[in-house]
C-alpha cells in the first residue's frame, strides 16, 4: 500500500537561488524501509522537512494515505503529524538541555492529547523501556546522558504518538560505531515489531545497506537513481552512485 | 624507532577531581609507518595523541608518569624552547574539524606562510605545498580565505600546513570524520600518498575501524585508558584477539547486512571514576567469567606481534567459540 506519495516537489532557497529539492517524485510503501543517500548539501534533509511540512514547498504535492497534505488546514495537519514522526541527527541539539527525559516524552502526550493525564507517566515509563532505558531515566537531564542514550530518547519521543511512518534523518551519524550498531538494532527491531515504515536518510552506504529495503540516491537536489538495495549496490547505473560505492569504506 | 611511548599515565580533571584517563600506554611508531589508534569517545585516545608533544593544558591535566621518546629524546624532559622546535615542526597535527582549526581572518596563503621556516620568497614553496595537497586551484589566489573553501579543501589546507616543515611524525585526530564519504576517500588517498612520498610516520586516531583498516599498518585498540589489543592490521582484521575488538568489527555496517541485527557490544563504556575491578571490559563482555574480575590482565603476546589483554582468548579460539574471519 502506498503510504506517502511525493510528486514533483520543489524548493528553492532565495538567498543562494539554489534548488535544494528539484522536482522530486517518489512513493513510500507501508512496512518498508526506504533509504535516501547523498552527500551534505544534496537536499536530503530539506526533502525530509518538506515531506512533514516543517518547511513549505514551492510546488508539487504530498499525499499521505491519499490525503493532500499541502491542501489541508493547520488543525488537520497537526492531527496527521501523529502518524508522521521524525528522528533527528544530532541528539545534542534536538533535546532541550533543561528538560528531563521523562518530560520530553510527556510533552508529546500533552500536545497531541492522545493519552489521558493519569496514564501519561505509565506510558512514558513503558516507552523508556521500549527503547532500552527504563524508569531510572525519567528524571535525567540530557547533559547526564551519553550520545546513544540521547538518541534513544529521541526515538522514544517519535514513538510517543504511535506513528505509522517515521523519517529518520541521519539518526546514527554522530554516534561512535559501537553505539551506532546498538541504535540500528533498536530501529530494526522496532520496525519489524510495529510494522513501521521508515524513510531513512544517511550519507553512509553501509548504514543504508544494513537497514533499508530500497534506496534512492540524491545529488544536487535531484533523485538520480533508485531501486532495491540489492540492485543498486550490485549494479549501479549512474556514475555518481558508482563513485559513492567506490568511496564507501567497507569491511 | 622514531616514537616510543612507554607506560604513559595522564590525569585529567573531571568534576573537580583528578581521574586517570590514560592508565599506562605503550606504543611504538617507526618511520614510514601508520599506526591506527582506535577507541570509543572518552577512552583517552585524543589525550594520548596530544601528549606526544605535551599539548595537554596544565589547568586541565598532567602527565603523571612515563616516557615519550622521540628520536631518542624524552619529550617530557624538554624545556619549552626545545619543545617548540619539535611541536609543529618535527611532529605536526591535523584535527577533526578543519574550519575550527583554521583562522577565519587570515588567508590560506598567510596561514601556510606562518609555518614556513624560510620567510624569504615564500611564494614558490607555498605553491609547492598547495600542489602536493591537491589545492592547485588556490595557487596564486593569495586572497583566498578559509570560508571560501569546501570542507575537503579546508582539510587539504590543514594537511598542507602540517607538512610545510617536513615533519617526521603526523598525528591525525579523526581527520575525516566531519567530511563526506567521497571527500573522505580523497583525503585518505592524499594522506597515503604523502606518507609514501615523505616517509612519514603517522598516528591515526579514530573511532572507526573501517578507516584504519584502509590506511594503517598496525592497529592499537584502546579501552578505558589502556591498549587492550595491538597488532599488524592483517591480524586484527582476520583474527582479532579481544572480545572488544570483535564487538567493534561486528558493529561495522555493510551493504549486504539487510536488517540482520548487529552483534553489537552491549552497555556503555565505564566512567573513569567508576572503573570495574579486574578486566575493564568485563561488564560488557559476552565471554566473561568470574576469573576476569580478579586482576586487570596484562597486555601479552598471543601470536607473532599481536598482543591482547584477554585472559580467555586462546581457550575461546581453540574451542571454536571465537572463529577467525
Amino acid at each position: 500500500m502506498e503510504l506517502l506519495k511525493i510528486d514533483n516537489l520543489r524548493k528553492t532557497f532565495k538567498k543562494h537561488n539554489t534548488r535544494a529539492v528539484d522536482d522530486v517524485s517518489f512513493s513510500v510503501f507501508k512496512g518498508e524501509v526506504l533509504g535516501l543517500v547523498g552527500e551534505s548539501g544534496c537536499g536530503k534533509s530539506t526533502l525530509a522537512k518538506l515531506a512533514l511540512r516543517l518547511l513549505e514547498a514551492d510546488k508539487g504535492s504530498i499525499f499521505y494515505k491519499g490525503r493532500d497534505l499541502l491542501n489541508i488546514s493547520h488543525g488537520d495537519m497537526r492531527k496527521t503529524r501523529k502518524d508522521l514522526q521524525i528522528i533527528f541527527q544530532d541528539p545534542y541539539a534536538s533535546l532541550d538541555p533543561r528538560m528531563k527525559a521523562g518530560k520530553v516524552i510527556e510533552e508529546v502526550y500533552h500536545i497531541h492529547k492522545n493519552v489521558s493525564g493519569r496514564e501519561r507517566k505509565n506510558k512514558t515509563i513503558e516507552l523508556l523501556e521500549t527503547v532500552g532505558l527504563g524508569e531510572t531515566y525519567l528524571n535525567r537531564l540530557p547533559s547526564e546522558l551519553s550520545g546513544g542514550e540521547r538518541q534513544r530518547i529521541g526515538i522514544a519521543r517519535a514513538l510517543a504518538t504511535d506513528p505509522e511512518f517515521i523519517i529518520c534523518d541521519e539518526p546514527v551519524s554522530s554516534l561512535d560505531i559501537s553505539v551506532q550498531a546498538q541504535i540500528l538494532n533498536l530501529l530494526i527491531e522496532l520496525q519489524k515489531r510495529k510494522n513501521l515504515t521508515y524513510l531513512f536518510i544517511s550519507h553512509d552506504l553501509g548504514v543504508i545497506g544494513s537497514i533499508c529495503d530500497r534506496v534512492m540516491v540524491m545529488q544536487s537536489g535531484k533523485l538520480i537513481e533508485s531501486g532495491s538495495c540489492e540492485n543498486v549496490f550490485k549494479n549501479p547505473q549512474h556514475p555518481y552512485t558508482k563513485t559513492l560505492l567506490e568511496s564507501a569504506l567497507l569491511p | 624507532m622514531l616514537l616510543q611511548i612507554k607506560n604513559l599515565k595522564i590525569n585529567y580533571k573531571s568534576d573537580n577531581r583528578m581521574v586517570e584517563v590514560v592508565r599506562g600506554v605503550d606504543l611504538d611508531i617507526d618511520r614510514g609507518e601508520c599506526v591506527g589508534l582506535i577507541g570509543e569517545s572518552g577512552c583517552g585516545k585524543t589525550t594520548a595523541g596530544l601528549s606526544v608533544t605535551k599539548l595537554i593544558p596544565e589547568r586541565k591535566g598532567n602527565i603523571s608518569s612515563g616516557e615519550i621518546l622521540f628520536a631518542s629524546n624524552d619529550i617530557l624532559k624538554l624545556n619549552p624552547e626545545e619543545l617548540r622546535n619539535i611541536r609543529g615542526k618535527k611532529i605536526s597535527y591535523v584535527f577533526q574539524e578543519p574550519f575550527s582549526s583554521l583562522n577565519p581572518v587570515f588567508t590560506i596563503y598567510e596561514q601556510i606562510r606562518e609555518s614556513l621556516e624560510e620567510k624569504d620568497n615564500p611564494g614558490r614553496r607555498i605553491a609547492e605545498i598547495l600542489k602536493s595537497v591537491g589545492l592547485e586551484k588556490i595557487i596564486g589566489r593569495k586572497n583566498a580565505y578559509p570560508h571560501e573553501l569546501s570542507g575537503g579543501m579546508q582539510q587539504r589546507a590543514m594537511i598542507g600546513m602540517a607538512i610545510v616543515s617536513r615533519p617526521d611524525l603526523l598525528v591525525l585526530d579523526e581527520p575525516t570524520t566531519a567530511l563526506d564519504v567521497t571527500v573522505q576517500r580523497q583525503i585518505l588517498d592524499l594522506i597515503m600518498e604523502l606518507k609514501n612520498k615523505m616517509n612519514l610516520a603517522i598516528l591515526f586516531i579514530s573511532h572507526d575501524l573501517r578507516i584504519v583498516f584502509n590506511i594503517a599498518d598496525k592497529i592499537a585498540i584502546m579501552y578505558a585508558g589502556k591498549i587492550i589489543e595491538f597488532g599488524p592490521k592483517e591480524k586484527i582484521v582476520s583474527s582479532p584477539a579481544h572480545p572488544y575488538t570483535i564487538g567493534l568489527i561486528d558493529s561495522i555496517p555493510s551493504l549486504e547486512h539487510r536488517k540482520k541485527p548487529f552483534n553489537a557490544i552491549s552497555g556503555k563504556a565505564p566512567l573513569f571514576s567508576e572503573l570495574p575491578q579486574g578486566c575493564k571490559f568485563y561488564p560488557r563482555c559476552r565471554f566473561r567469567i568470574d576469573k576476569c574480575t580478579e586482576k586487570e590482565p596484562e597486555l601479552r603476546d598471543v601470536s607473532g606481534g599481536q598482543a591482547s589483554r584477554c585472559i580467555r582468548i586462546e581457550e575461546l579460539k581453540s574451542n571454536g567459540t571465537i572463529k577467525n574471519r
